[in-house]
């Protein structure tokens, strides 16, 4: 089995996030009403079952990170693989930022070529293309990031009348 | 009933409808077709479209969706050895190798008409047991609608994540995730951060899309290696047409492929490929000619496909008559047909029997759809295959943005799709799952809403829950299975501890 630090962390930080949830929980205000339970109620009890799910969780994770062998060739795929998912999710986060501000069209363009560059630059492709290769690749994401904006803009705004910002 | 039916047929037989429910299976088509997309990212895709349609149109595009996404799992199992779906792994056993003997074409021609049958029937099977399940429910009261939710947050729970534990905190996150908002008793503010959005609480459409979509892009995104590619499938397809009468020859195949898909599919939880698998196991143990299976034996491919359709109108029984979603699609159908407005559970079979029975309809015609979309477009379903995955993963989000934002033009739903994406992506990642996340959601303010009503009910008295009789069946069976399951879990880590040793 391969070495996965990311198990016992993930289980970890729900430990965390239960926890603080609760003690948010507890500063709920307490209304009673008769026969009612009150709004922390629930709350309180999930965060108190997430906690306790959470830590036999993390023991088994553990003991599995410590029995299992560490990770072999695998490295350079799996740090291609978190800087492809971290090109996406700021990329994403980049998108939200501008969609208002710059309006759907542009926003969406930009988005859609980066995310097509990107990928290919972070996967670590783009260094093994020519320079004809590489025109060619710009060319080919604007024109599918261009026609992507404009298609969905007109399909969405015109055949299912979903305003989206100009 | 006969009104109810005449009713549906008016919603269904119009062109618009008619057109959605094309389009829904078209989509539906194209995303099983691609392997790692599934059923339920189409339905939270096409979630958005939905919005200004009626009810019919909209839920018969979603359920075009489910159907086309069930039945094009088998295309890229039959050419490529990669099953589309999960509920198409058995699919290959056979198909792939009835594609290497030349007859690729063959294999999707049984494959696409067992599909049909397996869909035709389960809408009958849906419709005859859909309502007297209904017509019973309508006893439940607070009690039982208690129980009743706690009974389907176990049973996904148990089923969906690789372990139990890890199953039910994915369902308690949505459930804590759903008491987000304003009570609605005391009308006090729970977790809300001064966050206007967040007053009427958690949008099921950015976590649907979010733990659906999103999550799956970045699985994407992160696997992704342009130096793989896909070999153009070199089998021959130019006889990719229906086989029915070859189908229906091997008609024992069929009727154990619709069996295993309809008894499975109510099951919460249980998911296609067990259908698929029970079904092929079945067929080739009541076959004279056990050893050509996995050969590229027909029956093998008949039973699987027609299990694959059987299955869904199977998971759409409890969905429809209770509330309660039979696996991860059927749990973003039921938040669609939430967000249409529509309440699944016995009333809506009371209150709005036109739409129910529009429903089942609109289920017919999506088969019928998935039938004659397969057959004509089946060359170009193949090319979808070779779509680049990094425009693909583009246009999706792109899809996902436009769809949330669609609903009301608020940004902070983006920022809590794309949270929810990363967090089912972890979930997915670490063996918790989707699935329990979304019916915590769901089944979370039901489950609070009727105890609270309940307690008043009954003075602050706890003991009806435990003591009315439906309501403790189902705890007694959600108890039941836990012990079940970890049982199981149990034996399986000694099982594998011992392996380790030895």
């Amino acid at each position: 089995m391969e070495r996965d630090i990311g198990k016992p962390i993930f289980d970890l930080l729900l430990l965390i996030a239960s926890a603080a949830a609760f003690a948010a929980a507890m500063a709920l205000p307490d209304i009673e009403i008769v026969g009612d339970l009150s709004p922390a109620f629930f709350p309180k009890l999930i965060s108190a079952m997430i906690f306790l799910f959470a830590i036999p969780c993390l023991v088994k994770d553990v003991r599995e990170w410590r029995a299992a062998v560490p990770a072999g060739g695998s490295r350079p795929a799996n740090r291609r693989g978190v800087m492809q998912w971290l090109w996406i999710v700021g990329l994403t986060v980049v998108y939200i930022l501008l969609f208002e501000p710059l309006g759907y069209i542009p926003s969406t363009a930009v988005f859609a070529f980066c995310c097509v560059i990107g990928l290919l630059i972070a996967s670590g492709v783009w260094g093994e293309l020519s320079a004809s290769q590489r025109v060619k690749s710009l060319g080919g994401a604007a024109i599918f990031a261009i026609v992507l904006a404009v298609a969905i803009y007109y399909v969405f705004t015109d055949l299912f009348e979903i305003p989206l910002p100009d | 009933m006969i009104s109810g039916y005449l009713e549906g047929l008016g919603m269904v037989l119009q062109v618009g409808t008619l057109l959605a429910i094309a389009g829904g299976t078209l989509l539906g088509i194209i995303m099983g077709a691609l392997p790692g997309l599934t059923s339920a990212m189409a339905i939270a895709l096409l979630l958005p479209v939905t919005f200004g349609m009626p009810p019919v149109m909209g839920i018969g595009m979603l359920l075009g969706a489910l159907c086309g996404a069930g039945a094009s799992g088998s295309i890229p199992a039959i050419l490529l050895n990669i099953p589309g779906t999960p509920s198409s792994v058995a699919t290959t056993f056979d198909g792939f190798p009835m594609a290497q003997k030349g007859e690729a074409g063959r294999a999707l021609g049984l494959a696409i008409v067992a599909s049909f049958f397996g869909g035709v029937a389960s809408m009958v099977i849906l419709s005859l047991l859909a309502p007297p399940i209904a017509e019973f429910a309508l006893r439940f009261g607070a009690a039982e609608y208690f129980s009743l939710s706690i009974f389907g947050l176990v049973i996904i729970a148990s089923v969906a994540g690789k372990s139990l534990l890890k199953g039910l905190i994915a369902g308690l996150i949505g459930f804590f995730a759903s008491t987000i908002g304003t009570d609605p008793i005391t009308g006090v503010g729970r977790f809300t951060f001064d966050q206007l959005s967040l007053l009427t609480g958690i949008n099921l459409l950015p976590a649907l899309i979010g733990l659906f979509a999103v999550s799956q892009v970045l699985k994407d995104a992160f696997e992704y290696d342009p130096r793989q590619r896909l070999e153009e499938s070199t089998h021959r397809i130019d006889i990719a047409r229906p086989r029915f009468l070859e189908t229906l020859r091997h008609w024992k195949a069929v009727v154990a492929g619709i069996l295993s898909g309809s008894i499975v599919g109510p099951i919460p939880g249980a998911g296609g490929s067990i259908a698929s698998l029970v079904a092929y196991d079945q067929t080739r143990r009541f076959s004279k000619s056990p050893e050509k299976f996995g050969t590229g034996h027909a029956p093998g491919i008949v039973s699987v496909e027609s299990a694959n359709n059987a299955l869904l109108g199977g998971a759409l029984i409890p969905t429809l008559a209770l509330g309660i979603p039979g696996e991860a699609a059927t749990a973003v159908l039921l938040g669609g047909l939430m967000i249409q407005g529509i309440t699944p559970g016995p009333l809506l079979f009371d209150d709005q029997s036109g739409t129910v029975y529009g429903i089942f309809l609109a289920y017919l015609a999506a088969n019928v759809f998935m039938l004659l979309i397969m057959c004509l477009g089946i060359k170009l379903f193949i090319r979808v295959l070779m779509v680049p995955r990094k425009q693909l993963l583009a246009a999706i989000l792109v899809f996902c943005f436009i769809g949330v934002y669609g609903v009301d033009g608020d940004v902070f739903n983006l920022y809590l799709m794309l949270g929810f994406g990363v967090l089912g992506y972890f979930l997915n990642r670490y063996d918790f799952g989707t699935a329990p996340v979304i019916l915590g959601l769901i089944l979370g303010p039901i489950a609070e809403a009727n105890l609270r009503r309940g307690l008043q009910a009954f003075q602050g008295d706890w003991t009806p829950f435990f003591t009315r009789p439906i309501s403790l069946t189902f705890l007694v069976i959600a108890v039941g299975l836990l012990a079940l399951t970890l049982w199981q879990n149990y034996r399986g880590n000694r099982r594998s501890e011992s392996n380790a040793s030895s």
